[in-house]
């Protein structure tokens, strides 16, 4: 008897996960896409000016994707610093976004990685950290501001592999 | 009929959304709920995709966007191979959703989501970036017959062709070409190609003129732009700047 109670209980207990992991899909953040702080990841001195509520997209302040210095010193940081990882057939899609906040300081760094089919998938590690690293050394990006107001913002770097080399970098 | 109505009322809970940003979770949610009355229904899938289009979420853009693309094909493929083009650089899954969709359909294929192009010369470009040069030129003068024909060019489509032919080695059509971007809407890279192309034809003084000239435009913000991305062919301060210093 207690038995069956025991196995009730589990029962119903899976249900309710189940229920609570369908609920869970719908909950959004404030906006797609939003990074909240995580402590075990992020710098803890990385300080958003205007509250996690105001940041906002690179293209909401329609000047398209902006670098200091233009895109094409982004494109020769990664010519220099990336070591092509050839031959473990590695292609596909890596986005690296995270926030720039008022001063053009960068945190809050997130990895999404996917084949060229947008299938999700994990890259070779030395790919990866190559990638977060340099992108982490860009210490400064342009300070971008609304009617005067320097704003925090959202900005990514695409980069489109090949056999573990760099094709392209996006925006 | 019950289909009809099913997508009817999923239509009304989708148009719930007006006065939400893309983005917002309000937005999303309404989306959601029209799913969820009607699942067959492309638009709120589109709907919902194109936030995270802009985030670069492509995994789960591509899964809604495939989606609205399984329910009206018509409507959804030309668009999913633009942005496969214009976000991803994807030239191979652009020109498969791109040829799909003109096998569909019996009409005009038209304009790319932003306008810029129509969407054979988004074709053309991607498989210039893919390395069929010929195949591109042949789908891109084409089109520029008949844009010209209904006096609709697009804002680069001159620029497009005139770098084909000069990485073609047609050098005088480069020129004429890129004179004809010039007069139609003067852009830095206009003159930065025709410098390119001068150069190829030895002819150096001239050559340094366009590059100056280039500049000019460039500082003044007559360049290619794009509000997400950069376009193809774009070029950058750099560029002019290390060109002009190897004439030196």
């Amino acid at each position: 008897m207690r038995r069956s109670y025991f196995a009730i209980i589990i029962i119903c207990l899976v249900l309710w996960s189940c229920q609570e992991e369908t609920t869970r899909k719908k909950e959004y953040l404030r906006w797609v896409g939003d990074i909240e702080q995580n402590d075990e990841i992020d710098e803890a001195e990385f300080k958003i000016c205007n509250g996690d509520e105001n940041i906002l997209q690179y293209f909401n302040l329609s000047k398209g994707a902006v670098y200091k210095g233009e895109k094409s010193r982004i494109i020769d940081l990664f010519a220099s610093d990336y070591k092509p990882v050839t031959g473990k057939n590695e292609s596909g899609f890596i986005r690296i976004r995270f926030v720039v906040n008022c001063e053009g300081k960068p945190g809050r760094y997130r990895v999404l990685q996917s084949d060229e089919n947008y299938q999700e998938k994990e890259f070779d590690e030395e790919i990866i950290s190559q990638l977060l690293g340099i992108t982490k050394s860009i210490e400064k990006w342009e300070v971008l501001d609304r009617d005067g107001f320097p704003v925090d913002y959202y900005m990514y770097l695409i980069f489109k592999i090949k056999d573990g080399r760099i094709l392209e970098i996006l925006p | 009929m019950a289909g009809d109505m099913l997508k009817y009322r999923s239509c009304k809970k989708a148009m719930e959304i007006k006065g939400h940003y893309q983005f917002s979770k309000a937005y999303q949610a309404k989306l959601d709920e029209a799913i969820e009355i009607d699942p067959t229904y492309d638009y709120p899938y589109w709907a919902k995709s194109i936030a995270y289009l802009k985030s670069g979420d492509f995994v789960t853009w591509k899964k809604l966007i495939d989606k609205a693309v399984e329910y009206n094909p018509e409507d959804r493929l030309g668009y999913r191979g633009w942005c496969r083009y214009q976000f991803f650089r994807d030239y191979k899954g652009a020109i498969e959703d791109i040829e799909e969709f003109d096998r569909l359909v019996d009409y005009d294929i038209g304009q790319s989501q932003n306008g810029m192009y129509h969407l054979n010369i988004a074709k053309g470009l991607c498989y210039s970036a893919i390395g069929e040069k010929d195949r591109a030129i042949d789908i891109i003068e084409e089109q520029i017959r008949l844009n010209e024909e209904d006096d609709f060019i697009g804002a680069y489509d001159y620029i497009h062709l005139g770098v084909l032919y000069l990485e073609t080695g047609e050098f005088e059509k480069a020129l004429k070409i890129f004179e004809k971007q010039s007069a139609y809407n003067e852009l830095a890279e206009s003159k930065y190609y025709m410098a390119l192309t001068l150069r190829k034809l030895a002819k150096i003084a001239e050559s340094k003129i366009a590059l100056e000239n280039a500049r000019k435009l460039y500082l003044n913000g007559r360049k290619m732009f794009d509000f997400y991305t950069h376009p193809m062919d774009k070029i950058y301060l750099e560029d002019i700047d290390s060109e002009l210093k190897s004439l030196e």
